[in-house]
């Protein structure tokens, strides 16, 4: 006790007492002592030792923790949680199908309940044993004595608490003293401040406030708007680095995204026909056309643009367009496909679907669409070409084809609607309609002239568009 | 000052003088001999409970030897160096890596599988050794904790930084994704991992700080600054040894125990089915679980040698981790070892007998196709290298031993790219087969997390209890009154053959 000089905290009264300690270095003496103190009847009592001391509990009259009951509670909880979370989220909420099994509880639920039930209860033990200890408690009147330190290297305390009912002073420093401690002492009121000093509590403010501040920026955002654009700090996919159709690039000579078509491709499906069989025109001999004027040409051919344009002067039998461009190319005069009776049905029955409408049934231009338009006189109306023109019954059955195809000047093009047969179904009906409204009497058979009547025996009359 | 009062005090001082001559010597105390009806020493070198104390502190307390300083440069640049890393990969993307089809799990998943089996040392000796009451664990429990934290951070980091956007990577809980309200797909293994793997990480920190706390009270009372009372009297809560404080803790120490057996279990079970879940021939196996196991033990358990016979060695610490500790853990090396062995043959056996023409020739493509260099480094390593520990002499050498288990962790990480890599560069269809090949960003990102890992252990040894002081002087206690019990129920008095002398 010579170490030991009774402290004083404001100066006038006398500190605090909070009780008896006594100090051992041996577990066996101090659980000797325990013993005494117990049966002496004090209950607020205590042992300071450096590791857990067996029997200790037993002759203090500990009695045993809760902790058991609460981990058990909290692992339950972790269970429940477990089960409800992937049954809602994955059976109610967000319904996903995998490999058709079914939603709700599985075995396969059994992985993540298991863990969480661990997690709770490694959690709550944890924590319950924190708190039924009542830690942290970092101002303790134990530590007032600077032999304390050693409760936690080798040696061995007990404490009788000032707080006992039974509490009198001499009585329990005789008691004590009874077990020849090695040491002997009052705890009383420590002289130092217990709180915190001034600077941590600052720094943990700062702490705090600093770590608020990415919170606040976010919420104003939130809450705010602005005029910029959002800040991206990963662009993920709104910003990918690629091109897209029609823009412009230097990664390519000519400046393009689109990439033409690499030389020699053939689309799906169409291995089974010669190219002219698609274009109408032979493609091999287009390209052994060597002038550049040709190429240009065929450019305008393919585009349907320009050049042809002029071909579709509304006044039927007007002059041709100085440059008859298409006259020239080598456009297929020979139907690719059979000219039989199948075929022409076909070519009639799509002629008066697609057709007709505006070209009219007899192939006149006078179709209904034509006529509704000229009646609302709209004025900018450019009618439909008849087909019996010279311009277009000289035209090649391959650039007919192209006409339905590709369209010229107002008309669309058909190949979306019709497939290249029956294109060339309805080429087929046009040359017989065509026929139909310019035979001579030479064309038909000597035996059967007789069948005619014969007030009509020369040619038909060109502009006949009843009959 | 506190430290007078304890050298003046005590009745039978323990100095420094002392210590120095209870100094560590081999060949004069091996409790590696086991004499029937006596129990080996635990610690050697006639210890008190006041010189473990000394023992322990003195690692942290004294000024580090310049090797600390030298290892810890080193590996702190490498740590320093993966990080830039996974700052480049993140900018960059997973194409840095060797990831290619049809290998997309590559070094990331065997890096990660690596890690996570290393983290099992830990949690085991901490958990199982203690429900089965093995009290050498004691010395060796904490920095197998440590160690197991810091291997599961490594491994925590590759799932992380392979989901491809690793800035959300926290859409792998539950979290209502985008503004879709899409929950994650719990009927997925992968899913099962994070859970698993994020139980064992957050449950073996608080078992491991947990185990501290009454050691962090010891660094508080004998430290010298008051800065330093601050940190470590805030980090042990203000322990103070309370009896019903100690019951509470005994108490959740032996509930922690309870819980953390079949966790440690799990996580390597939920990381096998991975694998076993999918379908993939040489994945599609029953024997993962057991056999993962067996291998994370092995393999963390060789860590643990690695670690802790140099630490021993550096600071001084063989009459506390003596040479029967580390001949235990050779021995568990040996029986994992041979599990894994084992496992290897099983495997070979039920692709034959299943009769199954793709495990048949997944198999046999391990073994005798392009990465047959993997495969038998593999078997090098994991079967042959442990079976050296039959004879003592290896089991007992430190050098030896720290070779072998270095052996057996390079095995552990070629079993791991063995499975992943050679399934998937030969799966069902053949037209899709290729070869991996890393890239130097796999090397170095794999050698980074090693910076990682060491850098964390170092400063451990540097300002954390290494040893658990409580739990070994708890020990001493305890097999002193077994050892009166013994002597009385023998007949003959107790001396002579003393294991601790401070009685």
């Amino acid at each position: 006790m010579s170490d030991h000089k009774p402290k004083t905290t404001n100066g006038n009264r006398p500190p605090r007492a909070f009780g008896w300690m006594a100090e051992f270095s041996d577990e066996h003496k101090l659980l000797e002592a325990a013993r005494k103190v117990r049966d002496s009847g004090y209950t607020d009592t205590d042992a300071f030792t450096p590791f857990p001391v067996h029997g200790i509990d037993e002759a203090l009259g500990i009695k045993p923790t809760k902790l058991p009951f609460i981990v058990l509670c909290c692992g339950l909880t972790g269970l429940s949680l477990a089960l409800l979370m992937q049954w809602w989220m994955n059976g109610v909420d967000y319904m996903y199908i995998i490999s058709g099994k079914p939603f709700g509880i599985t075995p396969a639920s059994i992985p993540v309940a298991f863990e969480m039930t661990i997690l709770f209860s490694a959690f709550s033990t944890f924590l319950g044993m924190i708190a039924l200890n009542g830690l942290p408690r970092f101002s303790n009147p134990v530590f007032t004595s600077a032999r304390f330190d050693r409760a936690t290297d080798d040696k061995f305390f007990l404490y009788v608490s000032a707080k006992d009912k039974y509490y009198n002073r001499e009585s329990v420093r005789e008691l004590l003293a009874g077990s020849s401690p090695d040491h002997l002492e009052e705890v009383i009121e420590d002289s130092s401040p217990a709180a915190l000093p001034k600077a941590v509590w600052l720094g943990a403010l700062l702490l705090v406030l600093t770590g608020l501040i990415p919170a606040m920026i976010v919420l104003n955002m939130r809450a705010g708007y602005s005029t910029k654009p959002r800040f991206h700090v990963f662009f993920d996919m709104d910003f990918q680095p690629k091109k897209k159709a029609q823009q412009t690039t230097t990664i390519f000579a000519d400046g393009r995204t689109m990439r033409p078509q690499v030389a020699g491709t053939v689309a799906r499906g169409q291995l089974d026909e010669a190219d002219s069989f698609y274009l109408g025109y032979d493609p091999a001999k287009l390209a052994a056309m060597e002038a550049v004027g040709n190429a240009a040409k065929l450019v305008s051919v393919q585009d349907g643009s320009a050049p042809a344009a002029g071909a579709a002067a509304p006044a039927a039998g007007a002059t041709p367009p100085a440059a008859a461009p298409n006259t020239n190319l080598p456009w297929l005069d020979k139907l690719p496909i059979e000219a039989n009776e199948a075929n022409m049905k076909l070519g009639q029955t799509k002629f008066q679907i697609y057709c007709a409408a505006c070209h009219g049934y007899g192939g006149y231009g006078d179709g209904l669409v034509h006529k509704r338009a000229d009646a609302l006189a709209q004025g900018f109306w450019i009618p439909p070409s008849s087909m019996h023109i010279d311009r277009i019954r000289s035209q090649p059955v391959g650039q007919i084809f192209h006409t339905i195809t590709k369209g010229q000047g107002k008309m669309p093009g058909y190949a979306a609607s019709l497939t290249p047969k029956e294109r060339w179904a309805i080429a087929l009906y046009v040359k017989a309609l065509q026929k139909s409204q310019n035979a001579s009497i030479d064309d038909i058979p000597v035996d059967k002239r007789s069948q005619l009547e014969p007030a009509a025996p020369t040619a038909a009359a060109p502009a006949a568009p009843s009959k | 000052m506190a430290t007078d009062i304890r050298m003046t005090t005590h009745k039978n001082q323990v100095t420094m003088a002392t210590i120095a001559s209870t100094s560590y010597n081999p060949r004069e105390i091996d409790n590696t001999v086991d004499i029937p009806g006596r129990r080996s020493p635990l610690i050697t070198g006639n210890q008190t409970y006041s010189s473990v104390t000394e023992m322990v502190c003195r690692v942290a307390e004294e000024p580090q030897p310049m090797l600390w300083y030298v290892l810890f440069g080193f590996s702190s640049v490498t740590a320093v160096m993966f990080l830039s890393l996974i700052g480049y990969l993140i900018f960059t993307g997973v194409g840095i890596w060797g990831n290619q089809n049809p290998v997309f799990w590559a070094w990331p998943i065997v890096n990660f599988v690596f890690w996570v089996g290393i983290g099992h040392a830990g949690t085991l000796i901490s958990a199982i050794l203690f429900l089965f009451r093995q009290n050498w664990r004691t010395s060796i429990n904490r920095a197998a904790e440590a160690m197991t934290i810091f291997a599961v951070v490594c491994a925590a980091i590759y799932p992380g930084i392979h989901v491809g956007r690793a800035w959300l990577a926290f859409w792998l809980l539950p979290y209502p994704s985008l503004n879709l309200w899409m929950w994650p797909q719990f009927r997925s293994p992968l899913l099962w991992d994070v859970f698993a793997v994020g139980t064992y990480a957050s449950t073996s920190l608080v078992f491991w700080y947990m185990g501290m706390i009454p050691d962090l009270a010891t660094y508080r009372d004998r430290a010298k600054s008051p800065f330093k009372r601050f940190i470590y009297g805030l980090f042990c809560l203000g322990w103070t040894g309370s009896s019903r404080h100690w019951l509470r803790y005994e108490k959740a120490y032996t509930l922690l125990a309870a819980l953390a057996t079949p966790l440690v279990l799990s996580v390597h079970t939920v990381v096998s089915f991975d694998f076993a879940v999918s379908q993939v021939a040489g994945w599609h196996t029953t024997i993962f679980p057991p056999y993962f196991v067996a291998g994370a033990i092995f393999s963390g358990f060789a860590m643990v040698v690695t670690l802790l016979v140099p630490v021993r060695k550096i600071y001084k610490l063989e009459n506390l981790i003596t040479l029967r500790h580390l001949d235990n853990m050779n021995k568990i090396i040996l029986a994992t070892g041979s599990l894994v062995g084992l496992a290897y043959g099983t495997e070979f056996f039920i692709a034959w007998y299943s009769k199954n023409q793709y495990e048949g020739f997944a198999f046999l493509n391990r073994a005798f196709g392009p990465y047959w260099w993997a495969y038998w480094t593999m078997v090098s390593c994991n079967v042959i290298s442990p079976q050296l520990f039959w004879f003592k002499k290896i089991r007992t050498s430190p050098l030896l031993m720290v070779i072998v288990s270095i052996f057996v962790n390079i095995g552990m990480w070629f079993e791991r790219f063995v499975i992943t890599v050679t399934s998937l560069s030969r799966d069902f269809l053949p037209s899709s087969w290729g070869y991996f090949k890393p890239t130097i960003f796999d090397g170095l990102m794999f050698f980074g997390s090693f910076g990682v890992f060491m850098s964390l252990f170092l400063l451990f040894c540097r300002y954390l209890p290494t040893i658990a002081m409580s739990e070994v002087k708890g020990v001493m206690s305890s097999t002193e009154h077994s050892e009166h019990a013994q002597a009385a129920l023998l007949g003959h008095g107790h001396g002579g053959h003393g294991s601790h002398g401070h009685h």
